[in-house]
């Protein structure tokens, strides 16, 4: 316990009386008050002309922690009886008066030190949060995404198949259908996969196929019409597949929906981001698998198709196509423009292929494949997206 | 008047000049001799002493701890702020106080969660069940749209009653002393009307909704009034509706400061009558500079434009007439954030935003 000397090496003058205002937590009415600081504890006389002794053990400081606020003393429990200090230097007499159980309150000498901290604090942040999007989010998600279980992979997909695919545009034919459910059926018998796939053909013009979590594919007509054979749908279909099976679709969803909860915390409110993190399902066609995973179903596609007896040549074929087409200004080939590096790609596949032994079954051989092409023609015009 | 809390001012970076025209010195003695010198009368505006870049380094210390703790913190780190704020609201010289704690808030949002999103959740994968009878499937529909509807009430009533019970000035507790179930009954009304109504009747909730929620709200013994009337609030809600397509919408700027200004003058404590004087056209350039200021910083300039807006809030906002401080004696209704029971819970103070 302090003797209430004034400790060396701080200011000589200490000083003990302090004005101040004295809240009784019954009435609204602020009373004049003198404080004197003790060794154990405040003496607060009101202009009244009451007295008391307040122990500095009974008080809490709430307000006064930054520049220009007035100290405030609370003591009691809820309804607390109040004591208003307006100027600062109160506290740093405090703590030369009772250096013990001056503690237990605001020190204004740390005020120098805030500038320097808060932007330790600042660069910390930066690089937690870089940290969490560059590598944290993404290992996050690689490691809960092969957990998550598959009925709850079928409900986000036909969640997401409502804004992807919406029913007036899903091109219905039965029997032209039937010819294209025949090829993901020969695909998916290749392997023992847990996935029930269905397969949607959308009246868009755009050149482009997507896979939604739990097995839902959308190919849309301006890449259907662009096939010339089904082998060539079927390399798209074995790719998509494999983003399925791999689960990378899963994984960006949880990506994304982690970003949302990252910008949460940097921008303390819930509300907004989770809206963004809510709304993944939508953004599902916009979302980017990374290169390893596009290369990743590359492969492992291929795999498929030759396991299928499916020529591979027309999975090759079709991205020779599309990057021929692309080199043509103004068409709609956001099929390759979500998938990097096409020629690299390419050149992948063909030196993967070229390793195939097992000779071909053609795919739908008593079937007229440009007859398929039209399955939306019930529907008009393709429909351009917004 | 969602917020009883915070003050005055004008631009960022810059202090706010010294007291605003009207503002009164820190002095609690009533000027010349009034009848009664206890009763003082005249104008009292609230006015705001924080600062943008005070904010900034809260926000910064509270982004950090969040993301160290895995957003436990976050219910801490909005009390820090909220207590902020509050103290840096005066009006008639003292401070306002924030009681608030994060143990508060995140234990009433676990029993939200107990109690509204775990039968929401359970109920949702009930219904997209494939090989559940329709009948049970259209019935688990019917009950997440009435947990919806009475969830949503219910959480304003909370979090209202939560935050006045938390708020103090002069050491005397505002409260809240409104039921849930007269709310909810409110609320669905208003939302079936405003259905059958093609919207017309919103106005009309709007003012019920106001009125239920200011004269239900107490500072000490006395609580506030609302005397509004929906027809008032009707004639500009269906002029914006003209308007929108003309205006492409920017004409419910001007609707906004019209129900500011609807809501405020027609809300009393006591003999004072607060009156609000906010344009449209002061409305609108304040959404441009905010919008421009977080732009360009790609919203590092949040804190300023937070403090922007309680200055000009307050800048439009007075209490005019008598007010007798001597006859407010404390009278708090506590509202615990963990309530017991769940007809205790509708009527708990709980906070989700």
């Amino acid at each position: 316990m302090s003797d209430g000397s004034t400790p060396p090496g701080r200011r000589s003058t200490v000083q003990y009386e302090w004005q101040a205002y004295y809240l009784d937590g019954q009435t609204a009415i602020r009373h004049p008050a003198t404080v004197r600081l003790m060794r154990e504890g405040l003496e607060v006389q009101t202009s009244g002309g009451w007295t008391r002794f307040w122990p500095y053990t009974e008080l809490r400081q709430t307000q006064g922690f930054y520049e220009g606020e007035e100290v405030r003393l609370e003591r009691g429990s809820d309804l607390s009886e109040a004591l208003l200090i307006p100027e600062v230097g109160f506290l740093a007499s405090l703590r030369d008066i009772a250096p013990q159980l001056g503690r237990r309150f605001h020190d204004p000498a740390i005020r120098r030190h805030r500038v320097r901290l808060t932007i330790l604090a600042a660069v910390a942040v930066v690089g937690i949060a870089g940290a969490l999007y560059l590598w944290g989010i993404p290992a996050l998600a690689s490691l809960v995404a092969p957990r998550v279980p598959v009925v709850w992979e079928e409900r986000l997909g036909r969640s997401a198949m409502d804004y992807l695919a919406p029913r007036e545009l899903i091109c219905e034919d039965p029997r032209r259908q039937k010819a294209l459910d025949a090829i993901l059926a020969r695909l998916a018998a290749t392997s023992r996969s847990p996935y029930t796939f269905r397969l949607f053909v959308v009246n868009r013009p755009d050149v482009n196929a997507l896979a939604a979590p739990g097995g839902y594919l959308v190919v849309f007509r301006g890449l259907l019409e662009r096939t010339r054979s089904p082998e060539e749908l079927a390399g798209v279909l074995a790719h998509e597949m494999q983003h399925v099976m791999q689960r990378h679709t899963t994984q960006a969803v949880i990506q994304h929906t982690s970003t949302g909860l990252l910008l949460a915390a940097l921008t303390g409110d819930m509300t907004g981001p989770l809206a963004y993190g809510l709304q993944s399902a939508r953004v599902l066609g916009q979302l980017q698998y990374s290169r390893r995973a596009e290369s990743r179903a590359d492969e492992e596609g291929l795999r498929m198709l030759e396991a299928a007896r499916v020529d591979p040549a027309g999975m090759i074929r079709f991205f020779d196509t599309l990057v021929k087409e692309d080199r043509q200004p103004a068409n709609l080939l956001r099929y390759l423009s979500t998938h990097p590096n096409p020629i690299d790609r390419i050149e992948h596949l063909k030196a993967l292929a070229s390793k195939a032994p097992r000779t071909p079954v053609p795919l739908l051989p008593d079937v007229d494949w440009d007859d398929v092409k039209k399955i939306c023609a019930a529907l008009g015009p393709a429909r351009p997206s917004r | 008047m969602e917020d009883l809390g915070p003050g005055s001012g004008v631009s960022l970076f810059r202090k706010p000049p010294s007291p605003p025209p009207g503002s009164v010195p820190p002095s609690w003695t009533p000027p010349g001799s009034p009848p009664d010198p206890r009763i003082i009368d005249r104008l009292r505006r609230l006015s705001f002493h924080g600062s943008g870049s005070a904010l900034l380094g809260i926000h910064i210390v509270n982004v950090l701890l969040t993301l160290l703790t895995l957003g436990v913190y976050y219910c801490w780190a909005k009390t820090r702020v909220r207590r902020y704020l509050f103290s840096e609201t005066r009006f008639e010289g003292d401070r306002f106080a924030y009681h608030g704690t994060g143990k508060e808030l995140l234990l009433g949002f676990f029993r939200a969660f107990l109690v509204f999103l775990v039968p929401i959740i359970v109920l949702s994968i009930v219904r997209d069940q494939l090989d559940v009878d329709p009948v049970i499937k259209t019935g688990a529909a019917f009950f997440i749209s009435v947990l919806f509807l009475i969830f949503i009430p219910v959480a304003m009533v909370g979090s209202r009653r939560y935050r006045l019970t938390r708020t103090s000035w002069r050491g005397i507790r505002f409260s809240f002393r409104g039921h849930a179930r007269d709310f909810i009954v409110i609320f669905m009304k208003g939302y079936f009307l405003t259905g059958l109504t093609f919207g017309l009747y919103y106005p009309f909730y709007l003012t019920r909704r106001q009125g239920f929620m200011v004269s239900k709200s107490y500072f000490g013994n006395h609580h506030f009034d609302f005397d509004g009337n929906g027809w008032e609030l009707f004639r500009g809600f269906v002029l914006s509706l003209l308007l929108t397509l003309p205006t492409l919408g920017i004409c419910w700027i001007w609707y906004l400061a019209r129900k500011r200004r609807f809501f405020w003058d027609h809300t009393g404590y006591g003999a004072a009558r607060f009156r609000s004087t906010v344009t449209g056209g002061a409305l609108l350039a304040l959404y441009l500079v905010n919008a421009l200021l977080l732009i360009c910083t790609i919203g590092i300039a949040w804190p300023w434009v937070r403090v922007r807006n309680i200055h000009f809030a307050f800048r439009y906002l007075s209490l005019e007439g008598p007010l007798d401080l001597e006859s407010i004696q404390q009278q708090a209704q506590f509202a615990s954030a963990t309530g017991e029971g769940l007809a205790g819970f509708l009527d708990t103070g709980f906070d989700l935003g």
